[in-house]
């Protein structure tokens, strides 16, 4: 058995090995951003102080947070929020039609569904910001999370949860005098938690890490997501490098910590039932 | 179904619809409309698709994306099997290490560009582990022969453990017995892995390729931020033609053009790779 002993020791090794390699480059933003000013490229030969803080720091964290990126932050968190409000309720609320509810023209409806999520958002940004200037609705929170509620995706993966409910359960609910919104409300909903966190963390992921349409409707200051925010900081002539790690260290906790919390809590299925846009 | 009925099923699905149809499909048929009219014209025509298909920019973008695309999805999509199969194990820790590898996708794109753009200068970290390997300096972004392999192991790092994610789940999904049934064949890792592993993970591998592939045709953030589809056009991916074309060269006519295009394309890629994999079910 001593063979089967140094294989797993070996596999184990190469399994650290692989998890290291993806968390160095994370480590390596929070290191920097903890750098006092004008550190961030002493250290690039490679010695121990390359990937430890030397004299750690959280001046770099303070003078983001209060320059124009601690707007940033807001701005994304409260269209984050919303998106995940609106369009749960949204999405929800279709993808119960299309589970319970017998209607002509049901297949033409989910067909509407599949199709718009075959059509990638990314891929009809021009017209759509179009529409959006001649609607005069460049830099609002509205242009930034209408396009992101009615997500397709979301719909469909809920509809499927929704059709695992059986049928026997809405018949006695209607037999007991449940309109079709208490059916919704009261039995379909509070069945599905697992289904709509999922949802909801799709929904929060995808518009915290929004950059491409954020920045052709919402440039203005008082719109500015962070996706964006950090990427012109980074452009800037007098670049603060260590500002601008310590910037996109916040920018990745947030959503980090939204995934890592979810897979604690409901396993890795929560990550794989949403897929990127 | 009642009348009443209709209106409440109605009542339900306007707010998604409606939000679907005004902000997804719509602007998509809107493209196609002024693809079809050439600036200043006032009837339909494909002169915006003959000036975009003869115009070398263009065509330089569609094959840089063309030959992205060919490297970036079998790179992945063979380190996230190989990664999937590595730590589908009840090894301690293994259950951690997954989760590890799968953070860097709720990472948003354009910070891990900005990092991975600071890690790769001249100067940068990356030519750091070069020099300690006893490697000259390399230019990586600013090199027409470098730059896009650099985007390559940006993305790589965002996506790949995503992908595994899906593939562990396929892997799990296995049941022992049909490894123990090859083994009682005598057949050896390798052979278990060609003949159980991979056709029982036809159908993960379907969705992931098929969600891969779009997702590479449409990345936009790292070109935009660190290359600016330069140097000497080799990194100007299809995405970014798009958008300059818009809003820098402000041709919009032409940038529809463009935009129903890459759309045809994504949704033929789509049929194509569900015909192939014999699977026309989506995870």
């Amino acid at each position: 058995m001593t063979t089967s002993i140094w294989l797993r020791s070996l596999r184990f090794i190469a399994i650290v090995a692989c998890g290291l390699a993806f968390l160095l480059p994370i480590w390596w933003m929070l290191v920097t951003a903890l750098r006092p000013r004008g550190e961030a490229f002493r250290y690039l030969s490679l010695s121990v102080w390359s990937f430890l803080p030397n004299n750690p720091t959280f001046a770099n964290f303070i003078a983001v947070v209060q320059g124009p990126f601690g707007r940033a932050v807001v701005n994304t968190a409260v269209v984050s929020l919303a998106t995940v409000v609106v369009g749960l309720a949204v999405c929800s609320m279709a993808a119960f039609a299309l589970a319970a509810m017998e209607f002509r023209g049901r297949a033409i409806v989910f067909a509407i569904v599949v199709v718009s999520f075959l059509v990638p958002f990314d891929a009809i940004v021009v017209p759509l910001a179009q529409i959006m200037r001649s609607g005069s609705l460049q830099n609002s929170y509205t242009a930034l999370v209408l396009p992101a509620i009615g997500n397709g995706m979301v719909v469909f993966l809920l509809r499927q949860f929704f059709l695992g409910i059986p049928k026997e359960v809405r018949e006695a609910a209607m037999i007991d005098g449940l309109g079709w919104f208490g059916i919704f409300a009261r039995i379909y909903l509070p069945l599905s938690t697992n289904a709509l966190i999922s949802a909801a963390i799709v929904l929060f992921i995808n518009q915290w890490q929004s950059y491409l349409w954020p920045l052709l409707v919402a440039p203005a200051a008082g719109y500015k997501m962070i996706a964006v925010a950090i990427a012109e900081m980074s452009a800037l002539q007098t670049v603060k490098y260590e500002q601008v790690f310590a910037a996109a260290f916040i920018t990745s906790l947030v959503p980090l910590l939204v995934l890592w919390i979810a897979l604690r809590f409901f396993g890795a299925s929560i990550a794989t039932t949403g897929s990127k846009e | 179904m009642t009348k009443r009925g209709w209106v409440s099923a109605a009542a339900f699905l306007l707010p998604a619809t409606g939000a679907i149809l005004a902000l997804r499909l719509w602007p998509a048929a809107i493209a196609v409309v002024q693809s079809l009219l050439a600036p200043h014209a006032t009837t339909f025509s494909f002169d915006n698709y003959t000036y975009l298909l003869n115009d070398p920019t263009f065509q330089g973008s569609i094959v840089t994306t063309a030959l992205y695309s060919l490297l970036v999805n079998p790179i992945q999509i063979a380190l996230a099997l190989a990664l999937a199969v590595l730590l589908n194990t009840r090894l301690p820790t293994s259950g951690f290490w997954r989760t590890a590898i799968l953070l860097p996708v709720a990472i948003p794109q354009s910070v891990s560009a900005v990092v991975w753009g600071v890690a790769m200068r001249p100067d940068g970290i990356i030519n750091g582990f070069f020099a300690a390997l006893g490697l000259p300096q390399q230019p990586l972004l600013s090199s027409p022969q470098q730059a896009l392999a650099c985007l390559l192991v940006i993305v790589s790092w965002i996506g790949i453990g995503f992908w595994m994610t899906f593939l562990v789940a396929g892997l799990q999904e296995i049941p022992k017995s049909f490894y123990e049934a090859a083994r009682v064949d005598g057949a050896n890792a390798w052979q278990q892995f060609w003949y159980v592993t991979l056709p029982q993970l036809r159908r993960q591998l379907a969705f992931v390729l098929v969600a891969d592939t779009v997702g590479n045709f449409l990345v936009f953030a790292p070109v935009q931020i660190l290359t600016r589809g330069g140097p000497r056009h080799t990194t100007n991916l299809v995405m970014f033609e798009i958008y300059t074309r818009a809003f820098q060269t402000n041709d919009v006519s032409s940038a529809q053009a463009a935009t129903v295009i890459l759309t045809a394309i994504v949704l033929v890629v789509v049929i194509i790779q569900f015909r192939l994999m014999g699977s026309g079910s989506r995870e």
